[in-house]
């Protein structure tokens, strides 16, 4: 502690505020990250109210012209997510273009023809220039297509025929889904697009302080100081990952403020994150912000030039979203301590954890995000190597 | 005193040092004075520890720099073939950083930035950024920068390169004065005039090798030329090696 309280009066004190100035005077890079951490809490909020719409439209409602020609009718199509509005009359086409989805229509002499076995028609009528057209008629086809088997085999029973010969099988679907787990799927996202956040809200400062310092000639005008390199690194790591962090963090006191705002209870997501549960993750993110800083500023330095740079650590910013989709995918048991001590995976579990308001052990997260500082500490030691290739050098 | 022994150094298999000797004596003006690609640019980075001889050593006030860069970097000041100037800081932000980490605090820190602010006339540039300074400016702030933790050493990399009139004189007289008080001076130079004004002694590099050496009047006496720009061509040209001057070479 008194080293590190003699190093920050000292020189390696001067270049930490030096360093910080530079990240933090730098408008380009400081809009980036507001922009970026900002961005995905609000399209995140978008995307739960359009969940809900989607939820909402999931109910089909049928205008029925008729209704008084076939009352069973009306009854076996009445239920579940059908909603029925039995109509005197109307025309089918205004009804389309109303609030209706689809408009079943039923001829005055449906009853005679049903009882005289004559089949008598239906009219449906859909507007297929609607995008809820094609579900609204599956929908009623289905709820259709069960009563209809349900007559066939009153009348085959009538005529004394077992109806299992006309039917092999029976086959339903049932949708084991409900809102809650559609819901959990949309916070599921949050900690790979926090840890996204903190990629994206770095990059621009990692190129600047590695690859545009060299290219200004100014990281060699540091290298000329009597310090240490593992400060120079160091330094920078921190001011890199101060972006990162505040970007983070910014993106996650964003989505708990607009969490108010999102319809998650009628998603059936009930809201459990609290303000020291905010807090935990924001701590927890810190020791990840590091590990990114020191890998965008080590693959920057080694980079050919600034858009070199820039190119390397936008692919680099996509990896670990892909890595941690493709983890989900694989249904590796990602809850196991080793796991734990994974970069990446780690914060991953704790914040999905923290989001639904569970806790996680205090002995993992310290683990963890040691394991985490671990690497931060090693890849400082190879950055402080890096620093002395004399190919850094533009005339080496 | 800076002390070159014997260096050599290639970049991909081709040399860019052979062998190089010579000595810097302290309180002089000495200039390296070569073509491009004599190697001029790449020995004053090895004399900063910035690059690493592939043989022979270099000492600053008696540091071996591949021993103790950081020991050297202490008493070296250096201005570079471009300035380095961090543009999101003043210029004032930006000599107090590297005067601290210099080690240089409290009311030293007050005096040594006050004495560059005026030697090197930076009051109107102080409170601004550097971003949009002219090249003249951006040299004044860089050689501020070399001199705010008061250097024994001092080396400058083609200084007066891009300058303008003035700057170019404002920076002559600078090192003339810190030459009087005592500072060792190494400048690189394409510029006859500038380094026949200022150096008490010149090392002509041809090749990678020091190829003559000694004060600017000896050199021309020996080399039987009546101006520098004659001897420079003859000494890096004519394959002839002029001792002069007491240097050792």
């Amino acid at each position: 502690m008194n080293r590190l309280a003699s190093i920050l009066r000292g020189p390696g004190g001067a270049l930490l505020y030096k360093e910080f100035l530079e990240a933090w005077r730098d408008r380009r890079a400081l809009w980036m990250a507001i922009c970026f951490s900002l961005m995905f809490p609000v399209m995140l909020a978008a995307g739960s109210v359009f969940m809900l719409k989607k939820h909402t439209e999931e109910d089909t409602r049928l205008a029925l012209l008729g209704a008084a020609h076939a009352p069973l009718l009306e009854d076996r199509l009445r239920g579940g997510s059908l909603k029925v509005d039995a109509l005197d009359g109307g025309d089918p086409a205004a009804l389309l273009a109303g609030d209706y989805d689809i408009v079943l229509s039923v001829q005055d002499g449906f009853a005679e023809g049903y009882r005289n076995f004559e089949a008598p028609p239906l009219y449906l009528y859909i507007d297929s220039s609607s995008s809820a057209a094609v579900r609204a008629q599956r929908h009623l086809q289905e709820r259709l297509g069960v009563f209809r088997q349900l007559v066939v085999q009153q009348r085959v029973i009538a005529r004394g025929v077992a109806p299992q010969l006309l039917a092999p099988w029976h086959l339903e679907v049932r949708d084991v889904s409900t809102p809650s787990r559609r819901g959990a799927m949309l916070l599921a996202m949050v900690p790979g697009l926090l840890i996204l956040t903190l990629f994206v809200a770095s990059l621009a400062t990692s190129v600047d302080t590695s690859a545009g310092e060299r290219e200004r000639l100014s990281l060699e005008t540091l290298l000329l100081q009597p310090l240490p390199a593992w400060q120079v690194i160091l330094a920078k790591t921190l001011a890199v990952a101060s972006m990162g962090w505040a970007g983070a963090l910014l993106a996650l006191v964003a989505l708990v403020s607009l969490m108010p705002l999102m319809p998650l209870a009628e998603l059936g997501i009930q809201q459990a994150t609290t303000a020291s549960g905010v807090l935990t993750m924001g701590l927890l993110l810190l020791p990840l912000a590091l590990l990114v800083a020191v890998v965008q500023i080590l693959l920057a330095l080694r980079s050919r030039s600034f858009k070199d740079a820039q190119t390397q650590l936008s692919i680099l910013q996509v990896a670990p979203v892909v890595l941690l989709m493709m983890l989900d995918m694989s249904r590796a048991e990602l809850g196991g301590f080793l796991w734990q001590l994974v970069p990446l995976v780690g914060q991953q579990q704790w914040l999905k954890a923290l989001l639904v308001g569970e806790t996680v052990p205090l002995m993992t997260l310290l683990a963890g995000s040691g394991a985490t500082l671990l690497l931060v500490a090693v890849a400082i030691r190879f950055g402080a190597t890096a620093l002395q290739r004399e190919s850094l050098l533009s005339a080496a | 005193m800076i002390e070159v022994d014997a260096i050599s150094k290639e970049f991909a298999g081709r040399p860019v040092l052979r062998d190089l000797d010579f000595r810097v004596p302290d309180g002089r003006i000495t200039a390296l004075l070569g073509a491009n690609g004599a190697g001029k640019t790449s020995c004053l980075r090895i004399i900063a520890g910035l690059l690493r001889p592939d043989a022979g050593t270099v000492r600053v006030g008696g540091i071996d720099v591949a021993r103790d860069p950081l020991g050297v970097r202490r008493q070296l000041g250096v201005v570079g073939d471009r300035e380095g100037l961090y543009e999101r800081l003043t210029v004032e932000e930006y000599l107090t950083l590297f005067a601290r980490i210099q080690g240089i605090t409290g009311t030293a820190l007050r005096q040594s930035l006050d004495d560059v602010r005026r030697e090197l006339e930076l009051e109107p540039l102080w409170k601004r950024r550097t971003r949009g300074f002219s090249q003249g400016e951006r040299m004044k702030v860089s050689l501020a920068r070399a001199l705010v933790h008061r250097p024994q050493h001092l080396i400058l990399d083609e200084p007066t390169r891009g300058l303008d009139v003035l700057a170019a004189r404002l920076l002559r007289r600078t090192l003339l004065r810190l030459r009087d008080a005592g500072t060792t001076i190494l400048f690189s130079s394409h510029v006859m005039s500038e380094v026949l004004e200022l150096s008490d002694t010149v090392l002509v590099m041809a090749a990678g090798r020091v190829v003559g050496s000694g004060a600017p009047q000896a050199l021309m006496r020996e080399a039987g030329c009546s101006n520098l720009e004659d001897t420079f061509v003859a000494l890096a040209y004519g394959e002839r090696r002029v001792q002069g001057g007491g240097v050792p070479a």
